[in-house]
This record gives structure tokens, C-alpha cells and sequence, in this order.
């Protein structure tokens, strides 16, 4: 991986979306208004490149509650540090989402 | 009416979903469907409100299951990628298919360039007719001398024959045909009868016998043969005048080439009506071809027939006739032939045992084993085409025409490839590692022969791609006969570079 990578406008959006705590595929594609075929893609890629990293949630969780678990999607230590970068790239991106405190998983 | 709006755009997107998981490799498609139809539930859960049936809300989540395919192409393409990393195509089994293509392409585009080829197929094509037989007298042995007169020849087409319904007289000698106002050279004519050609069935190409001045010209038809060494294959040589001795006739057409041969073997066939061959060939006796009737050919024995003839006087004189058909069973039937025998003499070449012992646990997947044996069918297929096309290749290099020599050229040259083609294909099959069906390579001698007697010596080759190292004994023995597979685990990974992370 390189040390600072450059990171398309979609992907850093994804990066602060979850960052946010919008963590899951859905919630993400609703924040940022990206069509799905857009967001799930570029998450993969963001995983293959180590800069989330996914954990299904429990299954007991979701039994619970009555729904299918989800999967959801972690910055990784690379992740924040593209993240930062990508800040200074585009220096609105902070202010589409504001950070909120992320769901415990 | 909403709930069932709804059921069935739930049925319609989870089809969809199932239909792009089918782009997803198989390792990770569960994992991905669970995603989907998790992500899919809560797409649902915020667009649809208490259950009420909404277009614009359904639409949205067609869009969302769209974006599966998408997402689904990526995972794809990730995964190829990873797969790509290594040096796959180093003696891969896609390389070997590969080169034996390229070979195969360039013999079938050699092949069909070759006159040869073409003539050897026509002589299939365009068989002579059956039951057309050569008369000579009964008192003849010598088929190649004529034996009928022309007088005779009339005598027997007046009267209605049993067993023949067709007739057809020929006189072959040699005449200067005049190519050109400069040059002309000696060839062997055929006088014949107008039906000559018709009655043996061969077609004339292209026989333009009605053109506007050419009435009262005969025609002149000739042989494949000639029309390559004198005329150079010109196609557009039909209607062009030649003087053949001092009659002037138009070309016709060409005759196709044919491994049948008539006594006397004609350059040129020049059709004229009875009362003009009558005049030529005088009391001179030639040849006479038959069609046999039902009855005539009930009488055959074999290729011959004896039978009496019906003449204006009453005397029935006895004949004797061979059929005239000709000898080629055409490419397909060779190569077949020497396929057969290659196949049959294979074993005592080399070993086509496919068995492989090894002395670890591990057995190649179901899905490896089908992909070797399609591998060695594929290449086995492939070798056998090649020996196809690069026989006639081979036969048909230096001979424009159909020949017998040919033909035996292009057995012999069938039977070798096909022969040694298939054993390079076991052979490389069996040093090609079951894993990767790539080459093993790197031959290290391992021992003494001195140490046969204890363990075993041998060469030892490595799969390149870290799967196998294939041990072959030098002196093969009561406890190690045969070549080895020893499975390599997941510890030596690290040794091969170009291994997938």
C-alpha cells in the first residue's frame, strides 16, 4: 500500500461517511446519495486496499431484533490516515457529514 | 392489490440479486448474497412505508439491485486480478494450447492454398459415375489396347441393348494442338462421342456449350491434369479457340481431377458428332464405355462382366468389361486409416498409462482431475487435426494434381504424426503437474545408482508454481516403477515467489 494514497472524491466521501458512523452499505449510500452500483463497488475496493475493514454483526443481535444482521465497516489505522489526506484534498468533506460517535458492533 | 404488487417486486428483486451473484466466483458468493439480501431488507424497510404499494419507492429499489451487478462485475475483476498475479502463462497448459492452435491454423491455411489439396478433394466430389464399364473384346486381355471398332460401336447403338442404356466411343492419338499462333505441342486427343463425358458423370466446368458461334465448332474438354501444365490454371479459359491437328474447336470446360484413369490417359477430349468420328478414326479401333442397365449389372462379378452383345446380324458376340472407377478413398478416409493404426501401435512407443501414485495424502480436487483430462483431450484433438492438414501439406507440397504417390505420402506422413504427435501428448501430460497443469521443471538428479537398492535414484523436477515436485526413477523397480507425485503443502510456499499472497 503506498504511504499516501490518492483517493478518488467517491472513495474519500465513503471513508468520511463511515468515519461518521454510517457504517453500513445502505446508510452510506443514503448519505452520500450514491447509487449503490457506486458505493458497494468502491467499498470493496477500499477493503482489497486495507482501508476499512467489514465484521458482520451478531447473529444474536439480530435474532433479537427480528432482522437480517448486517455487515458493517471499520476505518482501519491505514484508512484514518487516507482519510486525513484526503481532508486536505478536499477540504468540504468534513463538513458533509459531521463525525457523530459510531455504533458499537 | 398492494400486497401482491409488493410480493411480486420482492420476487423480481431477489432474482435479480440471484442472477448477478452468478457473477461472483463461488468462494465468495454466500457471503456476498448474505450481504445483498441483508442490505436489500433494510432498502425495503426505508422506502416502502406500512406496506402501501408505491412505484416511485419499488423503482429505487430496482435501481438498488442494479447496483449488484455492478458490484458483483467488481468482486469479479478483483478476484481475476489476484489471479493474474502470478506467472500463469510460463508453460501453462493455455500456452501449450495456445502454440498447437497457431500450428494448426497455419497447416489448414497452407492446405487450402495448395492445388493438390483441392484436386485430391475433387477426385472425392466428383466420382465417376457408377456402373460405367470399358468394353474390350473377350479375346483381349490388355486393357489398355482398343479392341472395338466403330463400325461396330454403331452396329451395337442401333440395335437396343439388355445391358447396356448408354454408349460411348473414344479414339485416342496423339495430335500438335496449337495453344497459341506460335506455339503449339503434342497431345494425347480423344476423338469421343458427344455423350462421352455425360455418360461417365463427371461435370464440366464451366461448360458453356451454347454460345453464339460455336455451333458448328466442336468442343474440345480438358483433362484437370492439363489445364494445370499447359494452361496454367486459367479459369477463364472456357471459349477460347484451339487448333488440335487441323480441326479448329473451342475449350469447353476442364474435367475435375479424379483418381479414375481410362486406357490412353487423354490430354484433350474432343467431342464430335458419330458421322465426323467416323470420318477421323476410319476402321482404327478405340474404346467403347457402357452404362449397365439393372440387368447388366446383375450380371457383374466383382469389377468385371462378361456378356453378349446385340449386333444388326444376328451373331451375339461375347464382351468382356471392367468397371471404371477409381481407386481414391479421398483424405478423410487415409487419415482415419493411419489414426487407427497410430492409435493401435501407441502403446508400444510409450507408456499411455495416466495413473499416478504419490506418497502423500493429498489427491488433486475432482475439479483439477476434469481439468487435466479435457486438457489431454483438447491437446490430443488438436495434435490429431494438425497430422490431418499437415499431411496433405506434406503430400500436396510439390504435386499440383491428384496422385497416388501422394496419397501414400500422405498415409505414411498421417501414420508418423499422428503416431509421435500423440505420444509427445502423453508425455507432456504426464510431467505437466496435476495441480496447474503447468511443466515441471528444473530436473535435479537426486542419488546413486548404488542407492537404488535402499531407497531410489532418479531426476527429481518442481512445479513452478509450488504445487509438486514429480520424482522419476532412473532404474525403474519392483517399489518404485513408475513416476511420483509428492504433494507440496502450504509450508513451502514461502520458496515460491510467484505464489498468490
Amino acid at each position: 500500500m503506498a504511504a499516501d494514497p490518492k483517493l478518488s472524491h467517491t472513495s474519500a466521501m465513503i471513508l468520511q461517511a463511515i468515519h461518521a458512523g454510517f457504517i453500513y452499505g445502505f446508510s452510506i449510500m443514503e448519505m452520500t446519495g450514491l447509487p449503490s452500483g457506486t458505493v458497494y463497488p468502491a467499498m470493496r475496493r477500499l477493503e482489497r486496499d486495507e482501508l476499512i475493514r467489514s465484521q458482520w454483526e451478531r447473529q444474536s443481535i439480530a435474532d433479537n431484533e427480528q432482522r437480517p444482521p448486517r455487515k458493517y465497516y471499520k476505518l482501519t489505522a491505514g484508512g484514518k490516515m487516507a482519510l486525513e489526506s484526503s481532508r486536505k484534498r478536499y477540504p468540504l468533506l468534513e463538513r458533509l457529514f459531521p463525525a457523530e460517535e459510531v455504533k458499537s458492533v | 392489490m398492494s400486497l401482491l404488487l409488493n410480493s411480486t417486486f420482492c420476487v423480481l428483486q431477489r432474482c435479480m440479486l440471484r442472477a448477478a451473484s452468478l457473477l461472483v466466483p463461488g468462494c465468495q458468493r454466500e457471503e456476498w448474497m448474505l450481504e445483498w439480501r441483508s442490505e436489500l431488507y433494510y432498502a425495503c424497510k426505508s422506502l416502502i412505508s406500512d406496506g402501501e404499494f408505491s412505484w416511485k419507492a419499488q423503482g429505487e429499489i430496482l435501481a438498488f439491485c442494479f447496483g449488484s451487478f455492478r458490484d458483483a462485475l467488481c468482486l469479479r475483476r478483483q478476484f481475476r486480478d489476484v489471479g493474474t498475479t502470478t506467472p500463469r502463462v510460463h508453460s501453462s497448459a493455455m500456452q501449450c494450447l495456445l502454440w498447437l492452435s497457431t500450428v494448426l491454423a497455419l497447416c489448414a491455411i497452407l492446405s487450402r492454398l495448395l492445388p493438390g489439396v483441392h484436386a485430391e478433394y475433387d477426385t472425392v466430389r466428383h466420382p465417376v459415375r457408377p456402373n460405367v464399364i470399358l468394353i474390350q473384346g473377350a479375346d483381349s486381355n490388355d486393357q489398355r489396347e482398343p479392341a472395338v471398332s466403330f463400325a461396330q460401336f454403331r452396329d451395337w447403338k442401333t440395335n437396343r441393348q439388355r445391358y447396356f442404356d448408354g454408349l460411348a466411343f473414344y479414339r485416342s492419338t496423339t495430335e500438335s494442338v496449337s495453344l497459341s499462333k506460335t506455339h503449339s505441342s503434342p497431345f494425347k486427343v480423344a476423338v469421343a462421342s458427344l455423350n462421352a463425358i455425360s455418360l461417365l458423370g463427371l461435370p464440366v466446368q464451366p461448360f458453356n456449350t451454347q454460345t453464339e458461334d460455336s455451333e458448328d465448332i466442336p468442343q474440345v474438354v480438358l483433362s484437370y491434369e492439363t489445364w494445370v501444365r499447359s494452361f496454367g490454371s486459367d479459369s477463364h479459359i472456357a471459349g477460347r479457340p484451339i487448333h488440335v491437328g487441323k480441326i479448329t474447336a473451342r475449350i469447353a470446360g476442364v474435367l475435375p481431377c479424379g483418381s479414375w484413369r481410362l486406357p490412353a490417359s487423354p490430354d484433350l477430349w474432343l467431342l464430335a458428332p458419330d458421322s465426323q468420328i467416323a470420318l477421323m478414326v476410319k476402321d482404327r479401333p478405340g474404346y467403347v464405355l457402357a452404362h449397365l442397365t439393372p440387368l447388366g449389372q446383375a450380371s457383374m462379378t466383382s469389377d468385371s462382366i462378361s456378356i453378349a452383345v446385340r449386333g444388326a446380324s444376328d451373331n451375339e458376340p461375347s464382351i468382356f468389361g471392367v468397371l471404371c472407377s477409381g481407386c481414391s478413398q479421398g483424405p478423410w478416409q487415409i487419415y482415419l486409416f493411419a489414426l487407427v493404426l497410430a492409435v493401435l501401435a501407441l502403446p508400444a512407443v510409450t507408456s499411455v498409462s495416466m495413473s499416478e501414485s504419490n506418497f502423500s495424502s493429498h489427491h488433486p480436487s475432482r475439479r483439477q482431475n476434469i481439468s487435466r483430462w479435457l486438457f489431454l483431450a483438447a491437446k490430443l484433438t488438436v495434435v490429431s487435426a494438425i497430422a490431418y492438414f499437415a499431411s496433405l501439406d506434406i503430400a500436396y507440397c510439390n504435386t499440383d494434381t491428384y496422385s497416388e504417390t501422394a496419397e501414400l505420402v500422405q498415409f505414411i506422413a498421417d501414420f508418423s504424426i499422428c503416431l509421435f504427435g500423440l505420444r509427445w501428448a502423453l508425455m507432456d501430460q504426464q510431467n505437466r503437474c496435476p495441480v496447474c497443469l503447468r511443466r515441471v521443471t528444473h530436473p535435479a538428479r537426486v542419488g546413486i545408482v548404488s542407492q537404488t537398492f535402499l531407497g531410489w535414484n532418479g531426476t527429481e523436477m518442481m512445479c513452478i508454481g509450488g504445487h509438486t515436485l514429480l520424482h522419476v526413477p532412473a532404474l525403474p523397480t519392483s517399489w518404485f516403477g513408475a513416476q511420483r507425485w509428492l504433494y507440496l503443502d502450504t509450508s513451502w510456499e514461502f520458496l515460491f515467489a510467484d505464489l498468490p499472497s
